[in-house]
């Protein structure tokens, strides 16, 4: 899975969940967006869903510290990265050796 | 420190429309809001009662998602009536949000609608389906939902409270919101209630031998307050919202002034949970008196709870009398659109503001043979031209909880 593969997944989950376009990179997400600790838990579901594997109570507390786009992008990677090394293939990988 | 306290706007959603047009048309024209119980997937098939007091028609919601994310149905309704009533009022958007406007709003349980997906989790026993349960799924289903989710819209900083007393709910928020304006705590506060459509409510009545089940056929023809054939209560949905502020204050800024909040009342029977006590509504009916320095004759309207079951209109008949005696006209709104649970309080303190406003009085519906032992009162009958100078609203609930609010006439 591509960095932007992944980051155009979280920009579809931002549109379709939190009604926020585009969001731009590097901005802070509250104060931007009013992206709040609701919404924050509410990603982590959808993350969870789009990696096919729940994450642990450190993943999820580690990504409390995030406040941006970009952030959470690179999360998302390092999460695919760790999946990938002990062999369980995040979806869009899975999808992309199916096709 | 004691003030003056006024209702300055109101709105309501009803079994029988959505605001004051809608709602002064149906009780004009005798339209019932009682409708066949929807089906919901649950437990309705099995329900004796088949009947409803339904808001079946769209609702104009228009809340952005920040908004929306946090509200369960019953939210949606509180927050549309808050925002009619925030809009009507003309208030200051500084004064809305500078600590001295509280909230006082409630519901029966928060979203039933939310709890049962959440406990439809707890019992899949499937671990991975307990991260379903969202975030949010707490705040749109807890039993202060309403209020708070009013308090994030419009930026609210003053006092919660968040009655939660099933048929009192929001009586009591009207109650204790004219006591902290009255008292000098705020300065205005929006109160009311809301309940959404559940058939668990409707179930649990219908354990009860409480529901009306002789009309499954004939929807409009129950619930029949105070009537010989009356056979119970039935459960309705709905939302009110009345903006309570400081008399002067209120004139000062130029406010429409629709009634004046003379006296509230509430006490508890001390015991059992369920019966209708005498002695405990006879008590507020006088308490509500003394606290608004009336005498009963100076009452031109009562707007009793009777939600038709055999025993309660007729406690309540013999209430009224003997603090009221036969004079004032009485009526029973719940004829309409049935009992609207945590809303009937603030609705029937606004159909009443209304009917105060037009110097007129809507008749009980389905009364058509008083119970001889409701005999005793002066019942609305039929609909009645006359000025209502001031009115007496009351409202009981499970659990011994009784609620009166006397209006006035605006000062």
């Amino acid at each position: 899975m591509t960095r932007e593969a992944i980051e155009a997944e979280i920009r579809k989950i931002f549109l379709q969940e939190f009604e926020i376009e585009d969001p731009a990179m590097d901005v802070d997400l509250r104060e931007a967006y009013q992206f709040d600790s609701i919404d924050a838990i509410e990603l982590l579901v959808e993350i969870e869903r789009f990696l096919g594997s729940e994450l642990t109570m450190e993943e999820k507390k580690r990504a409390m510290d995030i406040r941006t786009f970009r952030q959470i992008c690179t999360y998302v990677e390092q999460l695919a990265q760790i999946r990938r090394a002990a062999g369980n293939l995040p979806i869009g990988d899975l999808c992309k050796e199916g096709s | 420190m004691q003030r003056r306290v006024v209702i300055t706007a109101a709105s309501a959603i009803t079994p029988i429309g959505h605001g004051r047009e809608d709602i002064l048309r149906s009780l004009r024209d005798g339209v019932s809001g009682v409708k066949p119980l929807r089906s919901d997937d649950l437990l309705a098939p099995f329900i004796h009662s088949q009947v409803y007091g339904t808001v079946d028609y769209p609702i104009p919601y228009d809340f952005k998602r920040i908004n929306r994310k946090t509200m369960g149905p019953v939210s949606y309704y509180a927050c549309q009536v808050a925002k009619e009533v925030l809009e009507a009022s003309g208030l200051d958007p500084e004064f809305i949000t500078s600590g001295r406007l509280g909230v006082a709003f409630g519901s029966t349980h928060g979203s039933p609608t939310v709890q049962r997906e959440i406990y439809r989790v707890f019992h899949s026993r499937d671990r991975a389906s307990v991260s379903a349960i969202g975030a949010v799924d707490y705040l749109k289903s807890m039993v202060h939902t309403t209020a708070v989710n009013i308090t994030k819209m419009f930026g609210i900083t003053g006092r919660v409270i968040a009655s939660s007393t099933a048929c009192t709910t929001s009586s009591q928020s009207i109650g204790y919101g004219y006591e902290s304006v009255k008292f000098g705590m705020q300065d205005a506060m929006l109160c009311g209630g809301a309940d959404e459509y559940d058939t668990t409510t409707v179930a649990v009545f219908d354990n009860l031998l409480a529901c009306s089940t002789g009309f499954n056929d004939e929807p409009r023809r129950t619930p029949r307050p105070f009537d010989v054939r009356r056979d119970g209560l039935v459960v309705g949905e709905g939302a009110g919202a009345v903006l309570l502020e400081e008399y002067e204050a209120a004139r000062k800024r130029g406010a429409t002034i629709l009634a004046e909040v003379a006296g509230f009342a509430c006490n508890n029977n001390g015991g059992d949970l369920i019966l209708p006590n005498l002695a405990g509504i006879r008590e507020t009916l006088r308490l509500s008196l003394r606290e608004a320095g009336m005498e009963p004759g100076e009452v031109d309207l009562v707007s009793a709870h009777a939600t038709a079951t055999k025993m309660g209109d007729i406690i309540e008949a013999q209430a009224i009398s003997a603090v009221y005696g036969d004079r004032p006209l009485v009526t029973a709104l719940k004829g309409y659109m049935g009992h609207t649970m945590a809303s009937c309080g603030v609705i029937e303190t606004i159909l009443t503001l209304y009917m105060m406003q037009e110097g007129f009085v809507a008749p009980t519906l389905n009364l058509e043979e008083v119970d001889e032992r409701c005999a005793m009162i002066r019942h609305a009958t039929s609909l009645e031209k006359t000025p209502v100078r001031a009115a007496a609203i009351q409202n009981f609930a499970f659990g011994g909880v009784n609620t009166s609010l006397v209006l006035r006439q605006a000062p």
